[in-house]
């Protein structure tokens, strides 16, 4: 009966997992980092870049895509898989506004997605799409950004900021000690920034940042603007980092003074 | 009775439609836009039978926007009206074909030229300097003739098109009352007064 | 336990890897090499032929047809051609998919595909054997080398998983790295077309086992834009036009059977 485990990839093991989904996720753990926050009224997507190579064409290097025009999508894992997701979510976009006029909201397209890929954890012969992805935009006629997160098993939820892709765990650990409601746009972009830089150590040239402020309006920001954000950021850890060692130095000082006076007091 | 009409010149293309929605001999509405913003640089005038224009004008939107969307580059106004024919010709062949007669305009962004299509519902499809659909072009098609100049400014093209509309209000025993006139060219598209 | 993963399908392994994908990829870097360079006039492909043999009849391709002996680099489209490295079989498919799709789109919009189209619509084929059961990867990876008003003259790589993207100049097969560095080494901007064929002749020829190039060994093709139409013309060398090329760049090889024959 070799046949039925051909037709099914995914099925239960003895003990209960699902062991393609969790490898799947595995490979989401593989790919680029890729972090989504949510601040007072603009939501930013940023996305560790790999750096195009040399005699590379950089405009076929895409990780942030948009799905329409008021919802953007960035991926980790494998982008062969992403290609073909975003394909399918867009084409539901188009046929969703055909269908009932309306754009899509942002949690319809992202359960639509969420639906495909658990679709994947359970017919016959397919592997799971080994993609996690963060799905932002603005619902129509409304002021409030939104941000979701699916995964390979077909998971999704919203968030105020996630990230998915290499150490996700290591930047959202960060986000969960640094994200305050409703930031503005500028803290929500450094915050983007500063939480990329934990993974990527390369700086600027391998961030990319998304800004989308109300329904339709997206602003991917220049390679300089990003550059001065992380200067910025570079400028505040260095002066943080001057007042930890004044501090240990006077604190030191402030030591020393006692063990001079103690052995001031102890040799009289 | 409906009537468009679409002219091009030296760097634009006019399109005007009537804006009549109409049952039988009772006019039902006479603000109705019948040019849709395909793209950027593309508008499509509709006419035909009620419902199926607005129907398949829609399907046409939605599909020329999946292009767009999913290939970053927008489909040149030529490759858009080879689709929409063959669309409206596979249409034709089905159990209920559409009734739709379309007036393609658009400015190739590529090529720098302003590009003008009528196709009508039985998939009909040929590049013009200027075309008509509907009663009015028994009265259009000849004024085009005799005063349409492929290199005139925008001033000359809507001077044209007036002409056009008095002559049919004039002649045209069901003559339309409103149009709506609408102006493509490379910094994308606007609607006029007339 | 690794046979658990690898056999029969694509599916996750316990790293979250696709071992079939990575297989395939090793199994092209094998194959006979294809180099690419992009020119802001043209492009250039040439491809290493690996079938060769003194019995080998290739009449066939040396009249007419699109040139070239229909193992390594083809015409896919009017203004495309695709250079494959990998299993010939799976490549001689995925080529009647592309010309099929290239042939719809033109019949569909009346205009020839744009590059990065059928770029994407091989590589969604090539993804889907990644994901459905039953199946094996293609084990091909293909340069692609095209022109359209859209973004003039390209040049794309696609690889088993069905990813691509866009090089100025790139290599696959065997010894690519070698090529690759080389061509880094070499590449500019600002070349034209006959500059292009001439670092692309230099690599392949520093990069081929063989110590001599010669047209049994060696596919070339050039994209360039008809001067009067100014349509895209692709050009596939034949034998001949190969050997003339090597002549006029001074790589070609001294042939010893008419050495031997004037010195008798």
């Amino acid at each position: 009966m070799s046949r039925s485990y051909d037709r099914a990839l995914t099925v239960f093991s003895p003990d209960g997992h699902l062991f393609q989904v969790e490898y799947a996720q595995e490979a989401v753990r593989k790919g680029t980092c890729a972090v989504g926050l949510r601040g007072k009224d603009i939501v930013v997507l940023g996305v560790e870049k790999k750096s195009a190579l040399q005699l590379q064409d950089p405009r076929t290097v895409r990780k942030v895509v948009m799905l329409d025009d008021h919802i953007c999508m960035a991926f980790a894992g494998l982008t062969a898989d992403g290609r073909v997701l975003i394909d399918k979510a867009r084409i539901e976009c188009q046929s969703h506004r055909l269908t009932v006029e309306d754009p899509v909201t942002v949690e319809y397209i992202t359960r639509h997605i969420a639906g495909i890929q658990q679709r994947y954890t359970q017919s016959g012969g397919v592997r799971p799409f080994g993609i996690s992805s963060l799905i932002v935009g603005f619902d129509p006629h409304d002021t409030r950004p939104r941000l979701y997160q699916t995964e390979p098993s077909g998971i999704y939820s919203a968030w105020k900021a996630t990230a998915i892709g290499r150490s996700s765990k290591t930047v959202r650990e960060f986000l969960e000690k640094n994200h305050k409601d409703d930031l503005s746009r500028e803290d929500s972009i450094k915050l983007t920034v500063k939480s990329l830089l934990e993974v990527v150590q390369t700086g600027a040239k391998n961030i990319e940042i998304s800004v989308m402020e109300s329904y339709g309006k997206i602003t991917n920001l220049a390679l300089e603007e990003v550059e001065a954000i992380v200067a910025e950021i570079e400028r505040e850890k260095e002066a943080e980092a001057e007042r930890k060692r004044t501090r240990v130095a006077a604190a030191a000082a402030g030591q020393a003074g006692m063990f001079t006076a103690a052995g001031q007091s102890s040799s009289s | 009775m409906e009537c468009s009409f679409a002219l091009t010149g030296k760097d634009y293309v006019i399109v005007a439609a009537d804006t009549t929605a109409a049952r039988s001999i009772v006019k039902m509405k006479i603000d109705e836009d019948k040019i849709k913003e395909l793209s950027p640089h593309l508008l499509m005038a509709y006419s035909g039978e009620p419902g199926d224009t607005v129907n398949f004008a829609e399907y046409i939107e939605r599909n020329i926007r999946l292009h767009h969307i999913r290939h970053l580059v927008p489909l040149s106004p030529s490759a858009s009206a080879a689709w929409i024919r063959r669309a409206l010709a596979q249409s034709l062949r089905s159990r209920n074909p559409y009734s739709v007669n379309l007036l393609l305009g658009g400015y190739d962004t590529a090529e720098d030229k302003p590009k003008l299509f009528w196709i009508d519902y039985l998939g009909t499809l040929s590049e013009v300097p200027f075309a008509a659909h509907g009663y009015g072009s028994y009265f259009a098609l000849s004024l085009f003739d005799r005063y349409h100049n492929p290199e005139g400014t925008v001033e000359e093209g809507l001077a044209t098109l007036k002409r056009c509309i008095d002559q049919v209000s004039k002649r045209l025993v069901v003559a339309p009352g409103k149009y709506k006139v609408k102006i493509v060219d490379k910094d994308g598209v606007r609607e006029v007064e007339i | 336990m690794a046979r658990r993963y690898d056999s029969r399908t694509t599916i996750f392994s316990p790293e979250g890897r696709l071992y079939q994908i990575e297989y395939a990829m090793e199994a092209i870097s094998h194959a006979g090499t294809v180099l690419g360079v992009l020119a802001a006039d043209g492009v250039v492909l040439a491809a290493e032929k690996k079938v060769t043999g003194k019995l080998l009849d290739l009449s066939a391709s040396k009249q007419g047809g699109y040139g070239g002996s229909g193992e390594k680099i083809f015409l896919l489209n009017s203004n495309m051609i695709g250079g494959v490295a990998g299993l010939t079989a799976d490549a001689n498919s995925l080529v009647n998919y592309a010309r099929s799709a290239a042939q719809n789109h033109l019949l569909s919009y009346d205009e020839d595909i744009p590059v990065e189209l059928l770029v994407q619509r091989l590589c969604d084929m090539k993804q889907g054997y990644t994901q459905f059961g039953g199946l094996r990867p293609f084990g091909v990876s293909i340069l692609y080398a095209g022109y359209d008003p859209h973004y003039q003259f390209q040049l794309y790589h696609s690889d088993p998983s069905g990813n691509y993207s866009g090089w100025k100049a790139t290599c696959i097969g065997s010894n690519n790295g070698t090529a690759q560095s080389l061509l880094k080494q070499e590449y500019k901007d600002t070349m034209n077309v006959k500059e292009a064929i001439g670092l692309v002749l230099r690599t392949m020829s520093k990069t081929m086992d063989s110590t001599t190039l010669g047209s049994e060994k060696l596919e070339f093709a050039v994209l360039t834009l008809d001067p009067e139409t100014k349509q895209p013309k692709a050009k596939i060398y034949n034998a001949a036009e190969i050997d003339a090329l090597l002549k006029s760049e001074g790589l070609a090889k001294k042939d010893e059977d008419t050495e031997m024959k004037t010195a008798s």
